[in-house]
């Protein structure tokens, strides 16, 4: 029997809007969930999606890509790469899987409403697969680190995060709600796929996995990139959707979805990929800096593409490439400061050869971050550990939930974005989050940080131990140094040198 | 230093499949050179994926893929070892095509 090839049948079988006779178009697709844009149906019947599959091909390929991926696994199980991995690297995994992996579940959540609720035949298709795709990447990333757990409690962050109040989930669910769990389907396509996934989890899934190679993980390497595969695919539901609303006049509100997206994941990623890979990827292991992958994924490769779909470049381009040198060393400082309140145990990355990689990376880094740390080095070398703990809080950002900070030494720039809404005083730490906020300040002004939620009373008693509580971190779950401390020996070692000559 | 350098990294016009190591990449590599005469095919080998890129548009066809790996290949089998591309994509039934539509 002759088979007719894929695109001589694939249009008129994906041609699944009818008109209704029984309810209303609005009914069928109500605007608040359906995001029509006041456009009716035919006009999202152009819809016409650029990466082609079919429900017999997905299963094929899926079952192909997950016999490679659950191989590997089982190949390498009894190869002690847990057990015999640097620190440092146990907690790019722990931070890794605590903060995806139950996110992958909301995607799929996410990925369901277009299916249902989009105009575009094309766009439901996609998002079929592409939901199957979300729960498979919220299986493995619950099932890969499951046997870590009976070794470290740590692990079972990998689970646990999601339902906690620790202060980086706040952030994360915060970002991952505004984008996927409460937009229409159409913005959900601009936001989750376009936005965040042709862009920012290249970072996390493939730039990170360069780093795991090079460590020597290739269970985890081979597990992320595999989820990449599938969302190389996905990714391309918003791209089309784009010239849809481009084409009928709605530039403007798609652009402004662009740019709240990918302001809130460059934000998510400086507090996660940042420190990941810059500070707790063994220096040996280090494939590219940090800005480095930013500049090959986001600028060379995302930006590029978006400005080819004809949107233009964020209004606050300038402001992100200057930052993309400065944010995430300040958010490592940061979160390794307040490190009781972390899942996994942050590895500072401050012996003089991280900081010589690190000052060729980024010039100036010594003289600015390296300022901080000398004051902290000194302190740990010095046994004055209680100076080594924090006692206070961070001031943070009513957008992206993290906290404001700026660069320290000459050319220290701290700043507060204030704005009162509604007789009440919010901060922002850029001019950026304070926009975003101000594009629907309803939607989001209800919301209480965690600096907020401290001075409502919410958190007791108002002291450490009350914010662990609050956070959900149990004793064995409490950050702490990756390395107990051991950089400090070639700090104690240096200054006992010194004293000799 | 870093405004100058990320400028430069947006004013780019390299298309093309970034592939997770393995047969199939090479497969891919060598069809990119046959399939697509006259362009220069840049390969970045990062260990766990391989970009390989050419200027502004990229074909590659099931049939090259297919000899060069000694198996058959479906075109849409790519996406196993595809885990991102630069520029836009177009499937068809025997190719896929990477393209930008403006030049920089």
């Amino acid at each position: 029997m002759a088979v007719l090839n894929r695109m001589d049948w694939y249009d008129l079988a994906r041609s699944t809007n009818w008109t209704p006779s029984y309810v209303s178009e609005d009914e069928l697709f109500p605007p608040k969930l359906s995001g029509d844009f006041g456009l009716p149906q035919n006009a999202w019947e152009k819809y016409d999606e650029p990466y082609k599959q079919t429900y017999p091909e997905y299963v094929k390929v899926q079952r192909e890509k997950d016999a490679g991926a659950y191989s590997v696994k089982a190949a390498l199980e009894r190869s002690r790469i847990f057990e015999n991995a640097d620190p440092g690297w146990k907690s790019v995994m722990k931070a890794h899987y605590g903060a995806i992996a139950r996110g992958e579940y909301a995607a799929a959540s996410a990925e369901a409403r277009m299916m249902r609720f989009s105009k575009a035949p094309g766009m439901r298709n996609m998002s079929t697969l592409g939901c199957l795709d979300e729960i498979r990447h919220g299986q493995m990333q619950l099932y890969f680190p499951h046997e870590h757990v009976a070794k470290d409690r740590q692990m079972d962050w990998a689970f646990k995060a999601y339902d906690t109040n620790e202060w980086a989930m706040i952030a994360a669910r915060h970002f991952f709600d505004d984008i996927m769990m409460t937009r229409d389907a159409i913005s959900v396509s601009i936001m989750l796929t376009f936005s965040f996934e042709t862009g920012f989890t290249n970072m996390q899934f493939l730039g990170l996995a360069a780093d795991a190679a090079e460590a020597g993980d290739h269970t985890f390497a081979n597990l992320i990139s595999s989820i990449q595969t599938d969302e190389s695919r996905h990714a391309q539901i918003g791209g089309p959707a784009l010239k849809v609303l481009i084409e009928n006049g709605h530039k403007a509100e798609a652009q402004k979805r662009v740019d709240i997206a990918v302001w809130g994941a460059w934000k998510l990623f400086s507090v996660l990929t940042g420190p990941i890979m810059d500070y707790y990827t063994p220096l040996a292991h280090r494939k590219q800096s940090f800005k480095e992958f930013m500049e090959e994924w986001i600028v060379a490769q995302f930006e590029r593409a978006l400005t080819d779909m004809g949107l233009d470049l964020p209004w606050y381009w300038d402001i992100f490439l200057n930052d993309l040198s400065q944010t995430h060393h300040g958010m490592h400082l940061g979160a390794y400061y307040w490190r009781p309140t972390l899942w996994w145990n942050p590895a500072a990355g401050i012996t003089p050869d991280e900081r010589a990689w690190l000052e060729q990376k980024y010039p100036g880094w010594n003289d600015t971050w390296g300022q901080c740390w000398d004051v902290f080095i000194d302190n740990v070398v010095d046994g004055n550990m209680e100076k080594a703990y924090p006692e206070t809080l961070p001031a943070v950002c009513n957008m992206c939930q993290l906290p404001i900070l700026g660069t320290p030494g000459k050319g220290w720039n701290v700043k507060d974005y204030p704005l009162e809404y509604n007789g009440r005083l919010y901060h922002f730490g850029s001019e950026v989050d304070r926009w975003v906020f101000q594009q629907e300040p309803e939607r989001y002004a209800g919301h209480l940080s965690i600096v907020d939620r401290f001075l409502a009373g919410m958190i007791q008693p108002m002291d450490l131990n009350g914010a662990l509580h609050y956070m959900n971190l149990a004793p064995g779950e409490i950050g702490d140094d990756a390395h107990n401390y051991a950089w400090a020996e070639v700090y104690r070692a240096m200054r006992a040198a010194k004293k000799a000559s | 230093m870093s405004i100058a350098n990320a400028n430069q990294a947006y004013h780019n016009n390299m298309v093309g499949p970034v592939m997770r190591a393995g047969d199939l990449a090479q497969a891919v590599i060598e069809a990119a050179r046959l399939d697509n005469p006259g362009k220069e095919v840049f390969v970045d080998d990062k260990r766990a994926y391989i970009r390989i890129h050419t200027e502004q548009e990229m074909i590659l066809r099931q049939e090259t893929i297919e000899e060069q790996l000694g198996r058959p290949f479906k075109m849409n089998d790519l996406e196993v070892d595809l885990s991102s591309f630069a520029g836009q994509i177009e499937s068809q039934d025997k190719a896929v095509r990477f393209y930008f539509t403006k030049k920089l």
